[in-house]
């Protein structure tokens, strides 16, 4: 089966079921992504659709993949993320970045290119002012190894 | 390895309290410290590990990079106008190297 974007468009629309379409079986994702959160930070951490990764979903090559990330936050003194950090647990090193947001100051929007070894969930955590861990996973597949 | 030369594009004034974007780029190899040359050795990291944005004085948006940014890093992110006065663009690569940009900005 050929997927073409309208396909793609149509599948996204609706919904869930779409999105299993092309992408692997995200609840085990989901849990690998939340377990690998814990150790890395020391506390749990919660999915949520308040945090938005964006990446394409096949990629030629992995050297340069585009990746923007932002949160909706309304960046008051009461209510603002303090930084958002990405992961790629496919990669030989996971870390991939630490952004850090003022209240005020900064949007808590940011865009850049990345390095993946191969396809995988992305891994986004954004650390709120009050402590609180929100987190989301996009699958990103490459054709070629970014890290070599 | 060239000199890695930074680059800035922001406007040079804005409405007070709008948003405004920013997109810097720094011409960088990025190596990773996980690649070997042909005699086997590893050849050693050195990376851009930290990139921050003051605006007055004030950190406003702040980056901790590690290998997985990709060569010749690049963020574009948003900015409050606040007051006039000058933007600090700072990268600084392993083993100390500090590369800088400084930009005037007005606020009308």
């Amino acid at each position: 089966m050929s997927l073409t974007r309208r396909d793609v468009l149509i599948a996204g629309s609706a919904g869930f079921a779409g999105v299993a379409l092309f992408s692997p079986p995200s609840a085990r994702a989901n849990d690998e992504a939340l377990d690998l959160v814990e150790q890395l930070i020391g506390r749990k951490a919660t999915m949520s659709d308040r945090l938005h990764l964006i990446m394409p979903a096949d990629f030629p090559t992995g050297y340069t993949v585009p990746m923007s990330l932002y949160i909706d936050s309304p960046m008051t003194e009461a209510d603002h993320v303090r930084q958002m950090r990405v992961f790629a647990p496919r990669n030989p090193l996971i870390e991939v970045a630490s952004f850090h947001f003022v209240p005020q100051r900064s949007l808590p929007r940011v865009s850049t290119r990345i390095r993946l070894a191969k396809p995988q969930h992305v891994v986004a955590v954004a650390e709120m002012n009050d402590g609180v861990l929100l987190m989301t996973t996009t699958w990103v597949r490459v054709a070629t190894d970014g890290c070599a | 390895m060239t000199t890695p030369t930074p680059r800035v594009i922001v406007p040079s004034a804005a409405a007070k309290g709008e948003i405004f974007q920013v997109k810097t780029i720094i011409s960088h190899e990025m190596e990773t410290g996980l690649r070997h040359d042909d005699q086997g050795n590893v050849i050693p990291r050195k990376i851009i590990n930290k990139f921050v944005c003051r605006y007055n004085e004030t950190v406003v948006f702040s980056v901790d990079l590690h290998e997985a940014i990709s060569a010749n890093p690049f963020f574009e992110f948003s900015l409050r106008a606040t007051e006039s006065g000058r933007l600090d663009f700072v990268w600084e690569e392993d083993g100390g190297a500090v590369y800088m940009l400084s930009h005037q900005f007005t606020v009308g």
